[in-house]
């Protein structure tokens, strides 16, 4: 009896890692690591994740002849997730800006504005009237950075009463819309899905916050990977993928790096 | 998305969760046995490196320990780990973590197991093994029921931390389809299936329990 429990164990964890080595058929797997609470660039959608950065990334693996596997990551983790090699890129309306040195980054493929949702019936109307109100922000992205002390947009965030920084952006506009915060700094593809989700509820601040653009990060070193990938990307954009993509996920279509 | 289609995934992640939870059981449920006898053995340096571990495992948030456990090849030897199954890592990181606490459950179960039982085991001229599977344990086993129970429902809603390596167990699930749908429906559901699934894990332990209450 003590040795069948010590086997049973054991045995279960052999077969969990023979299990997986059976997935290995000889066709490459390209493992995009990607922030599911992200729509229209990542979501889930019954059984499937997509969206725009997914649906790319499926459209240069078909072209690759590549395995596609979208792997939804805990954003706080993604570093260590792509220096490990647990992902092969993070592929989810990634900021490239102030990021540079820590990826192996794509050509900007899009252009991005952060912007700032409000309750559509509050009596903010500018970036001014925001001071002394409470602002939500994702946690570990380049807004939050910019707005927190030392940033590049520090003499926005300094007129506010407090920044709560949140994991996801679900829960930001969640707390927007019951009033725990007052002002949520966004992207503005993420704003205008939200808008459209929530018809009525919500107001985009004309001002912006900063400019950015988004690109494909790959481990810092990596070029031969992110070499392949580009040009796949490329090709497809010739083909117009990407504008169709752009429209139907809402995108701007002038808001497209490459075309 | 219709709520046939949110029930649909959301089961599709319960059944993620309720294989975490069944391989950690089957984890260490048995392996607080050796834990325990080892915090218990006379011998100073095999006690004092049990004592270690349950010290360590029980002070250090459960997150971290999933964090390490997946990513310390990569930390220690660089080893990439495209190969290494996430779920594993979650079992095996949730099999240490709950074996501490069983480890301590089932110390104190054998603990409070009074000593006439073996002075009455000895003078009947059993040996210490004997004495301690076929006297001690079972006595054990029955009293340590209510507090394993305690372990084990909080070990579902435990589950949930799996995401922080990037298993998508329920509760990730739900938050997905929450941020993809605006709507905080599936987070509701999602809370209904784990109330559904500890009752019928509180269910089973009274069952057990009933059963071994041989005195009435």
């Amino acid at each position: 009896m003590k040795a069948f429990k010590k086997i049973v164990p054991l045995a279960i964890v052999a077969a969990m890692i023979c299990g997986c080595g059976q997935e290995d058929d000889g066709v490459r797997r390209f493992t995009v690591g990607f922030d599911a609470d992200f729509p229209p660039y990542g979501f889930k959608d019954g059984s499937e994740y997509k969206g725009f950065d997914l649906d790319l990334a499926r459209a240069v693996c078909e072209r690759k002849g590549w395995t596609f596997v979208a792997n939804p990551i805990n954003w706080d983790a993604k570093d260590m997730e792509i220096n490990s090699g647990s992902i092969d890129c993070i592929w989810s309306g990634f900021t490239m800006q102030g990021r540079e040195d820590d990826y192996t980054f794509s050509s900007a493929y899009v252009d991005n504005s952060q912007v700032v949702i409000v309750k559509a019936d509050c009596a903010i109307s500018d970036f001014a009237s925001l001071a002394g109100k409470v602002v939500g922000v994702q946690t570990d992205t380049p807004v939050a950075k910019a707005l927190a002390e030392g940033g590049d947009r520090q003499d926005l965030g300094v007129t506010f009463k407090a920044i709560v920084v949140e994991p996801n952006y679900n829960q930001l506009v969640n707390e927007l819309d019951m009033g725990a915060v007052d002002a949520v700094a966004l992207d503005i593809g993420v704003a205008k899905r939200k808008m459209s989700d929530l018809p009525g509820k919500f107001r985009m601040l004309d001002e912006i916050v900063m400019k950015e653009t988004y690109g494909i990060g790959f481990k810092k070193g990596n070029e031969a990977l992110r070499d392949e990938v580009e040009a796949a990307l490329r090709e497809i954009a010739a083909e117009g993928v990407m504008a169709e993509l752009a429209c139907k996920y809402g995108i701007d279509e002038e808001a497209l790096i490459l075309k | 998305m219709t709520f046939w289609s949110m029930m649909q995934e959301l089961l599709g992640g319960l059944a993620v969760s309720v294989e975490i939870f069944f391989f950690t059981l089957l984890i260490a449920l048995p392996l607080g046995f050796p834990v325990a006898l080892g915090r218990m053995s006379s011998n100073w340096a095999v006690s004092g490196f049990f004592r270690l571990f349950i010290s360590i495992v029980r002070g250090t948030p459960l997150m971290l320990q999933i964090i390490f456990v997946y990513f310390a090849p990569y930390i220690f030897f660089k080893m990439p780990l495209s190969h290494y199954p996430r779920l594993l890592a979650t079992v095996l990181a949730f099999g240490l973590n709950y074996a501490a606490y069983f480890a301590e459950i089932y110390r104190g179960g054998i603990l409070s197991i009074d000593i006439g039982q073996r002075e009455a085991a000895r003078a009947l001229g059993m040996s210490r093994r004997q004495t301690f599977l076929r006297i001690i344990l079972p006595q054990t086993i029955k009293r340590v029921i209510p507090a394993v129970g305690n372990e084990v429902i909080t070990l579902v809603k435990d589950t949930s931390l799996a995401f922080t390596i990037a298993v998508t167990e329920m509760f990730t699930i739900a938050r997905q389809l929450s941020s993809a749908h605006t709507s905080m429906m599936p987070l509701i559901a999602a809370g209904a299936f784990y109330y559904a699934f500890n009752y019928l894990v509180a269910f089973a332990m009274e069952k057990l329990e009933k059963r071994l209450s041989y005195y009435g």
